[in-house]
């Protein structure tokens, strides 16, 4: 993967596609009437959520791929994807009251959409507490995974609420049905923007699986010198 | 421009610059790791060594 698309070349295109879509953001989509410029928030806030989603997404894959194979590449890239996919769900906990202050009057209700978005950051952190506090690495991997597929179940309920119950949150504006939809150029500024969002977390979760295959290095080199020192 | 929308903004970057210095300084801890145990591995398969 590195030889086919360096690491140099991945934060170079995140760079460009990043700027690309602040200046989109700011400078190409038009204002929305109701909400003004409050409403930019959305492009950001919304991205870093589908980021989010993607992020458990390779989690439940990885722990899935892990637990039946048993390989340190799938727990290196389930655990990678569980921490940059907990620091965009914490972008949108952070991002949505600042939006919703302004727009709703309040900074938070517990309605399905945001309270089960507030789950998934609490399964983020629960699933990191895992791997850190577990002192075996092996029965981490295995228990992180567990939390990793049973989780899962909250994605596709979280990305649904807007849909099956009455919510605070408004109504989908993707893929939400005949009545929904976006003016073309905040469309295309969103489609930027998640693809945006979408490389920057893939060059974060590369350069977290450098670090844990790095890790995986120096504990075998350890257990290797212990090994021969023993021996001598 | 909107308090709320530079708000929003400044926090998403300042979160993910946050995150990014906590993986540069881990890496570099890693590195520096591998350095001294590589040093360590140079120091005993050395034949100068006395211990051996």
């Amino acid at each position: 993967m590195k030889k086919l698309f360096p690491m140099t070349a991945h934060l170079l295109l995140t760079v460009i596609w990043l700027l690309v879509a602040l200046y989109m953001i700011f400078l190409y989509a038009p204002q929305e009437l109701t909400m003004g410029e409050v409403q930019r928030i959305f492009y950001i806030h919304a991205s870093c959520g589908w980021t989010a989603g993607t992020a458990y997404g390779l989690v439940f894959l990885g722990s899935v791929i892990y637990l039946w194979r048993r390989s340190p590449l799938a727990d290196e890239l389930a655990e990678a994807a569980g921490e940059v996919g907990f620091v965009f769900c914490t972008c949108v906990l952070v991002t949505g009251p600042l939006w919703a202050k302004p727009v709703w009057g309040i900074w938070w209700t517990w309605d399905a959409r945001l309270t089960l978005t507030f789950v998934l950051w609490l399964l983020f952190v629960a699933y990191l507490m895992l791997r850190t506090y577990v002192a075996n690495p092996a029965r981490a991997a295995v228990l992180a995974a567990v939390v990793g597929i049973l989780g899962f179940v909250d994605v596709p309920i979280d990305y649904m609420a807007i849909r099956w119950w009455r919510t605070q949150h408004p109504q989908p504006v993707i893929a939400g049905g005949p009545a929904s939809g976006l003016e073309p150029r905040m469309f295309l500024t969103f489609i930027i923007s998640v693809g945006a969002f979408h490389c920057l977390f893939a060059y974060l979760v590369r350069q977290r699986m450098g670090l844990a295959k790095g890790r995986r290095e120096l504990g075998a080199l350890r257990r290797a010198l212990a090994t021969h020192l023993s021996g001598v | 421009m909107n308090l709320y929308l530079f708000l929003a903004f400044t926090a998403c970057w300042l979160i993910f610059m946050l995150y990014a210095w906590s993986l540069s300084r881990r890496q570099a801890h890693l590195r520096r790791d591998l350095e001294e145990l590589k040093s360590q591995i140079h120091d005993e398969s050395s034949p100068k060594n006395p211990d051996k």
